[in-house]
């Protein structure tokens, strides 16, 4: 029945021509399949991590030396965070260089939503761990945040009592396992109905 | 339509199908094996008055860090030409219905985009390896 439903969310048929593996070198489904791996391993992260500035810390050091496999559920989700992000760079140059952007130019724009939700996922994930790489990397990101346009406003709805603050690592977390992912997945569903709309690799037939 | 067109058009099953399970597999494969040779890196606990020299943001950011360092307003850049980029397909009106890698007629946006990109890697390389002690450059 899965199988079915699957078959159901693509065409029937689909041009022969697209299917060459040089048209797209397949990176948008290449992202969105390190993006499932993404989910999969954060879930198994959130049940062991703590969102308090005094126990985050420590809470990773117990999914790296007391949980199964924990350890490497954490480098499975640090690295595949840094594949998205370089496949969906890629993605975006493909689209540039092969001009798809200039004919389908709603999806362009959302795909380039998704890249920028995408880019604050990873942020928002930097601090979690509370570790002395994540405060001062945030802190530096913070930082760029205020030269923006409304910086000190964002600045402030972002970061209300400083990085490592207990109101912005929840507002950091929930940015980061919610927000941003639903987020994302809405995006990334209305992105491949308008890759069908627009005649792209699997146009309405 | 689809019958005149038999040799343009292919049954989604098996002939798509199967290029997306085996990019997925292949992928799902590099993504659990690198996980097992890369670690996640994981420092002393966070110490706010203990700030490290350099401290350097994340490292898809650090591009942004380093252009901010010649001077913070650069950034503005950024912004615009993301505008710019975000607009742009609703400016130009003739090109070919089909992705063409590298056709004439983008020719200058491609250029372009090449020369961002270099920038981009350059800006990263420079702030990831070559800035020390109070964002000084060194070796």
């Amino acid at each position: 029945m899965f199988k079915e439903f699957i078959k159901h969310l693509f065409p029937r048929v689909t041009i022969k021509k697209n299917l060459k593996f040089t048209y797209t070198l397949c990176l948008g489904g290449l992202s969105f399949t390190a993006f499932l791996i993404l989910i999969i391993s954060g879930i198994l992260l959130a049940l062991y991590y703590t969102p308090e500035p005094n126990n985050a810390y420590n809470s990773i050091i117990f999914i790296e030396e007391n949980v199964s496999g924990g350890k490497y559920i954490r480098n499975l989700h640090r690295f595949a965070s840094n594949t998205f992000l370089v496949l969906i760079f890629l993605h975006i140059l493909r689209v540039i260089y092969t001009g798809a952007f200039l004919s389908r130019k709603y999806n362009w724009v959302i795909g380039l939503f998704l890249l920028f939700f995408s880019i604050f996922t990873g942020y928002t994930g930097y601090l979690l761990p509370m570790d002395q790489l994540a405060f001062w990397a945030t802190q530096t990101g913070a930082e760029l945040i205020k030269i923006l346009p409304f910086g000190d406003y964002i600045y402030n709805i972002l970061i209300p009592d400083g990085v490592g603050g207990r109101l912005t690592l929840i507002r950091f977390y929930a940015l980061h396992i919610i927000i941003l992912p639903v987020s994302i997945i809405i995006l990334s569903f209305i992105h491949f109905f308008r890759v069908r709309r627009d005649k792209g690799v699997l146009p309405y037939l | 339509m689809i019958e005149n067109n038999k040799d343009k058009y292919i049954k989604s099953d098996p002939y798509f199908f199967k290029i997306i399970k085996i990019s997925s597999i292949i992928m799902i494969i590099f993504i659990l094996i690198g996980a097992y040779f890369f670690d996640a890196p994981l420092e002393e606990k966070a110490e706010p008055y203990n700030a490290p020299n350099p401290s350097k943001s994340a490292w898809f950011l650090l591009w942004t860090q380093e252009l901010a360092s010649y001077g913070s307003y650069y950034i503005y850049l950024i912004i615009l030409f993301f505008i710019i980029y975000m607009v742009m397909p609703f400016f130009i009106k003739k090109v070919p219905e089909n992705a063409i890698w590298f056709h004439k007629s983008y020719k200058v946006i491609n250029i372009l985009t090449t020369i961002i990109l270099f920038i981009i890697i350059t800006l990263t390389i420079i702030a990831y390896f070559f800035r020390k002690e109070y964002w000084l450059l060194g070796f």
